[in-house]
């Protein structure tokens, strides 16, 4: 049944809870990650107002229809927006570290995460794409509105569409995994396994935007293989924090500096993406 | 990779301009006053202190001149990412040390040119604790300050955003308090503390406190955690007047004269000065005449000077009537605790300063002495950590030779402990000249019983941190930290140089205002705690406009604090604060 | 480069072989790891600095052709490099010599020394003269060992000959200004860098792995070794605390 109103683009409450899931889990994550930048800059406490609203509003659109379709989609927008352009204050940040983009490795790995805020802004993009959907409760041929994309996106046919979000989001987390885990120099073999399986799943989330075999056969396998390394990294990310000097008694602390709590969380939600792409019809065109 | 990209990094072609970091450049234009021009204030000495103290005076619109014994730094230039090329911060001019416990100099606590001691410090910025300023009233030993924790609380509370200062949301010790900007990553120094105190159950605190910025601070960049923080800060990330304070007291119209050594106070009669002797950098001896003079020279340039200054009415000495210049100087017991540890290290990296704990900080009577001290996370590059085995296994030859293989192994905590402030322990004027002809100080310092307890118990509580966070080899070294006192303040003339705003008690028009005025020193590094007295002194000033040039009389009544004088930007960046 | 001594007797040992291990161009356990090859990474007025130290090694200007060679094979025994190929041993002397020439002091000196200038000519006289006491032989002419047992005896601060410079200088800081003066100029060159697998100047870049002593890309792993001081020195044997009696000894350099 969970399927079937997948395809008909009938989940607009379920994707709306998500985007506020991730919303709030990408804030906690941007909170704390400008903290270590001291808000140094008045902007910087921008992604983690918006991300408050944009919970705020896909809890909203979780309840009501008109939330969905008026307050989830412009937040979402202008997330999505800010998310675009503190990508841009990131690469000039970098380039404003001693030897700026001169020393492109040292200053990438020291320097504002490069894909972070693009990472952040895909993830008001599943906002936006809720405001678009129909809800559950309609039924299987009500409610079709729009024209264009719009209209695909009501009726549940964006693969591609999605497939292709999915590729982004693979690539942005998976070059997050790659410096991160190089500057840790991969100390512990599991560090190798996003790096090797973010390759798998960005082709697969290509080529399902090509060829719907892939789409329904490939997409779904590696989105679980993917979604399992993602749960995996949590465990060791959280380990990695409880062994860190102080452990639990300096938590706050380690939380800060130990690996990324969340990080691999956000990796494993490409693979729902994946899984979810793999599951919607594909666009007429 | 053999070069970055487009070829090896070269300094850039600005030749007007004085590059104090990556972004951060100010123009060698500014203002000049003749020395026959009486500007309102000749401030001696442009670092910690000196450098708030122009930012301020000059904001506040006085004409005002700092008379700087050292070059002003072109950091691109001039500093160098190298321990031995790094000699020319220090104070390096002789003083005779002496004592049964003597200090030593230069690298260890005096800093020359424009930012001062600021240029070198490990830039640890605690503050000090409420029970600081009632030594006397809580412990019997030593002496309470004029003024309370509570007059300078809002002063810690500005300087630590126009610094700005990073460290925790909650620090726990004397006066919880938060910090503007966020923690640092820990170095494996850190680690090491980190890992020794909370096994041994004591509360520790990671990432500072640190004038080093952990987010860009306007032209101001990020650390880049290359561990040259003592070596002079060519990225601009670690705070000294020089880069803080000073430009925004040329864009006001202060001046910074460097290379000008001043040797004696003018007096316009005998309660009253009129400006400052100095030679210039080709020796010619110079007078810049002057409504008032600050002193800022730190704990013996300042005596120093005072006492070069004797003449008829002042025949001991400037201002030392009670004969209390150049007594009660102090130094912190700053024993370093070595630990070999089996894995890899590596201290270089990171800032020194980035960990510690204010644990042991008050007394315990339990403990057999009075106050305390604090544990902080120290790195020694290899020049100062051969030094140190040197004199803590008396290393030498092939053994020196095997224990610097190891430098990598090795990880080095501080003691900063409270030494008491003893009368015996003092700057004087040798007979000996200097290259001007200046008499050289000479400094006597003695250990006392309650400071040879704390050190002991300090020493050995530092070993077991290091035992318990893993080492297989644990060595110390003795030394001291930072120089204050010498000219310290007092309600009472009879007792003291200067009272609780820096004026001193026999020149009507003549102030001190850097660390020799502390009449206590506490275990907490001085730094933050001058700056905030400068920014203090400065307000009492300002409020008390041009009758404080002329009149005899004393108004005591606290000023009220001038944030907007603060430099720019001061609040428009940082953390919440949660905690004040 | 001034005359060392050189044979097999004063190189380091393999425990295992018991042979002599063979001089080479970089001791330590960081084989292949050079700063030098960083250069281009450094500012340039860091960058000139450590090449003038490298290629530009100043003249002798202060030392007396007598008191030359004495100070050379001091510093051969206050910090002995025999390990290192000849071509690759770090000028000590002329470092220190060009300090005392252009008479750089560290902003200090003790009341119960003399000037660093007079300080070192005097000490080289009094260790001569406890060589003349200890072995009858002034101190060129002693064999390794016996050298060591000479400079020991400064290094224990044991007064063995030569009282009345003593009584004008103190011996246990004479010797502390000798080995720091040795120490400052080994470890302040690149090849003692690469010896110890230290990093180097640092700007504009720095360091991106802080914690576990891990190396950065261009850093090296460490290749550990076994080795032996050579049987004609006692400088590798030390005890805690062993700097010398009477005194309290404070260190000197800066650290917080």
């Amino acid at each position: 049944m969970v399927y079937q109103h997948v395809r008909d683009g009938r989940f607009q409450r379920s994707l709306s809870l998500i985007s506020a899931l991730s919303s709030f889990v990408s804030g906690l994550e941007v909170a704390y990650e400008h903290y270590k930048g001291s808000y140094s800059n008045l902007i910087m406490y921008s992604p983690v107002i918006l991300s408050g609203v944009v919970t705020g509003a896909a809890c909203c659109a979780f309840f009501s229809r008109r939330a969905a379709e008026n307050v989830l989609r412009v937040t979402s927008a202008i997330t999505l927006a800010d998310g675009i352009i503190g990508f841009g204050f990131h690469i000039r940040g970098i380039q404003r570290k001693p030897g700026g983009w001169r020393l492109p490795i040292t200053n990438i790995i020291m320097g504002p995460p490069i894909f972070a805020p693009l990472l952040f802004g895909t993830a008001a993009y599943l906002g936006f794409m809720a405001s678009y959907l129909r809800r559950e409760e309609d039924s299987k041929y009500g409610h079709i509105r729009y024209s264009g994309w719009r209209r695909e996106l009501n009726e549940g046919r964006f693969q591609k569409h999605l497939a292709a979000v999915a590729a982004l989001w693979t690539l942005f987390s998976g070059a997050e995994a790659w410096y991160s885990h190089y500057k840790s120099r991969f100390r512990i073999w599991a560090q190798w396994t996003p790096l090797v399986i973010s390759p798998i799943q960005l082709a697969a989330c290509i080529g399902a935007i090509f060829s719907e075999r892939i789409a329904r056969k490939m997409l779904p396998a590696t989105s679980v293989i993917t979604m399992a390394n993602g749960g995996m990294g949590f465990f060791y990310h959280v380990r990695g924090i409880v062994r860190r000097p102080g452990g639990a008694k300096t938590w706050l602390y380690n939380i800060l500096y130990g690996p990324p709590v969340f990080a691999p969380l956000l990796f494993a939600a490409c693979g729902f993406l994946g899984v979810l792409a793999s599951a919607l019809r594909r666009e007429k065109r | 990779m053999k070069s970055p990209l487009l070829g090896r990094f070269e300094s850039p072609h600005e030749k007007d301009k004085r590059i104090l970091g990556p972004l951060q450049r100010i123009s060698r234009q500014y203002r000049h006053y003749l020395d026959s021009e009486e500007v309102d204030y000749c401030v001696v000495g442009v670092g910690s202190a000196g450098g708030v103290l122009l930012q301020r005076l000059a904001k506040a619109g006085f004409s005002v001149v700092g008379l700087e014994a050292g070059p002003f730094w072109d950091p691109e230039r001039d500093w160098v990412s190298d321990e031995k090329g790094s000699h020319k911060l220090y104070w390096n001019n002789l003083r005779i040390t002496g004592g049964e416990d003597p200090l030593t100099f230069g690298e260890n606590n005096s800093g020359k040119g424009v930012g001062g001691g600021s240029v070198h410090w490990a830039a640890f910025a605690p503050r000090f604790h409420p029970s600081d300023f009632r030594v006397y009233s809580e412990d019997g030993v030593a002496v309470d300050w004029p003024i309370s924790y509570d007059d300078l609380k809002p002063y810690y509370e500005l300087l630590e955003r126009e610094i700005p200062v990073a460290g925790p949301a909650y620090f726990p010790w004397g006066d919880p308090h938060g910090y503007p900007y966020g923690p640092h990553p820990l170095g494996g120094v850190g680690d090491v503390l980190v890992k020794g105190c909370t096994k041994l159950g004591i509360r520790v605190c990671a990432g500072g406190p640190v004038a080093i910025l952990s987010g860009s601070h306007g032209n101001r960049p990020h650390c880049i955690y290359r561990g040259f923080c003592i070596q002079g800060c060519k990225v601009g990330a670690k705070a000294s007047t020089l880069i803080t304070h000073v430009p925004e007291a040329l864009d006001y119209g202060a001046e910074v004269r460097e290379l000008s050594m001043a040797f004696r106070i003018g007096m316009r009669d005998k309660d009253h000065v009129n400006g400052v002797f100095y030679y210039d950098r080709d020796g010619h001896e110079h007078f810049q005449r002057a409504k008032a003079v600050i002193v800022a020279g730190y704990a013996i340039e300042t005596p120093r000077l005072l006492l070069n200054s004797a003449c008829p009415g002042h025949e001991h000495g400037l201002a030392n009537s009670s004969g209390v210049v150049g007594r009660y100087l102090m130094a912190q017991a700053g024993n370093v605790v070595l630990g070999r540890f089996p894995s890899l290290i590596r201290m270089y990296k990171a800032p020194p300063a980035h960990a510690m704990t204010e644990e042991f900080y008050e007394t315990d009577p339990g403990r057999g002495f009075a106050r305390g001290f604090a544990i902080q996370s120290v790195a020694p590059l290899p020049i100062a950590f051969a030094k140190q085995m040197m004199t803590a296994i008396g290393a030498w030859g092939w053994g020196m030779r095997r224990v610097l293989m190891d430098y990598n192994h090795w990880a080095t905590l501080g003691v900063l402990g409270e030494i008491l402030p003893w009368p015996d322990n003092r700057v004087e004027i040798a007979d000996e000249k200097d290259e001007y002809g200046i008499p050289v100080p000479k400094v006597t310092f003695n250990l006392h019983d309650n400071d040879k307890k704390m050190i002991e118990f300090g020493k050995k509580k530092v070993m077991e941190v290091m035992w318990a966070a893993g080492a297989e080899q644990v060595v110390q070294e003795s030394r001291y930290a930072h120089l204050v006192g010498a000219a310290r303040m007092g309600s009472d003339p009879a007792t003291s140089v200067v009272d609780k705003f820096g004026r001193t008690h026999d020149v009507h028009n003549l102030f001190i205002c850097d660390g020799s005025i502390l009449p206590t020193q506490g275990s907490a590094n001085p730094g933050l705690t001058i700056q905030s007295l400068a920014a203090r002194t400065a307000d009492y000033l300002i409020s008390q406009g041009e009758k404080i040039w002329t009149s005899d009389k004393r108004d005591m009544t606290p000023p009220p604090i001038r944030r907007h004088l603060a430099v720019r930007d001061s609040f428009t960046k940082g953390v919440p604060r949660l905690f004040r | 480069m001034i005359e060392t001594q050189t044979g097999e007797q004063l190189l380091p040992v393999d425990p295992t072989t018991k042979r002599p291990r063979k001089p080479t161009r970089q001791p330590g356990y960081y084989p292949g790891y050079s700063t030098m090859s960083q250069k281009n990474f450094w500012d340039a007025a860091t960058r000139q600095t450590v090449e003038k130290r490298v290629y530009d090694v100043p003249e002798i200007r202060f030392f007396s052709p007598e008191e030359l060679p004495l100070m050379q094979a001091v510093c051969d025994r206050v910090l002995p490099q025999h390990d290192r190929l000849p071509q690759y041993r770090i000028p000590i002397v002329n470092y220190i010599d060009e300090r005392l020439f252009k008479n750089e002091i560290d902003g200090y000196r003790y009341e119960d020394m003399p000037p660093d200038r007079e300080a070192h000519p005097l000490g080289l006289k009094a260790i001569n003269e406890t060589a003349s006491a200890m072995y009858n032989k002034p101190f060129l002419d002693l064999g390794p060992l016996e050298q060591d047992y000479v400079l020991k005896s400064i290094h224990d601060g044991e007064k063995k000959a030569a009282l009345d410079i003593w009584s004008r200088m103190s011996i246990q800081r004479y010797w502390h200004l000798l080995v720091q003066d040795c120490v400052a100029a080994y470890y302040a060159h690149p090849w003692a860098w690469d010896e110890i697998g230290y990093g180097g100047p640092a700007y504009p870049r720095a360091y991106t792995r802080l914690e576990n002593g891990d190396p950065e890309p261009w850093e090296k792993d460490e290749q550990r070794y076994e080795w032996e001081a050579p049987a004609t020195s006692i400088s590798d044997k030390y005890e805690e605390s062993a700097a010398g009696a009477g005194t309290t000894h404070h260190g000197q350099g800066g650290t917080h």
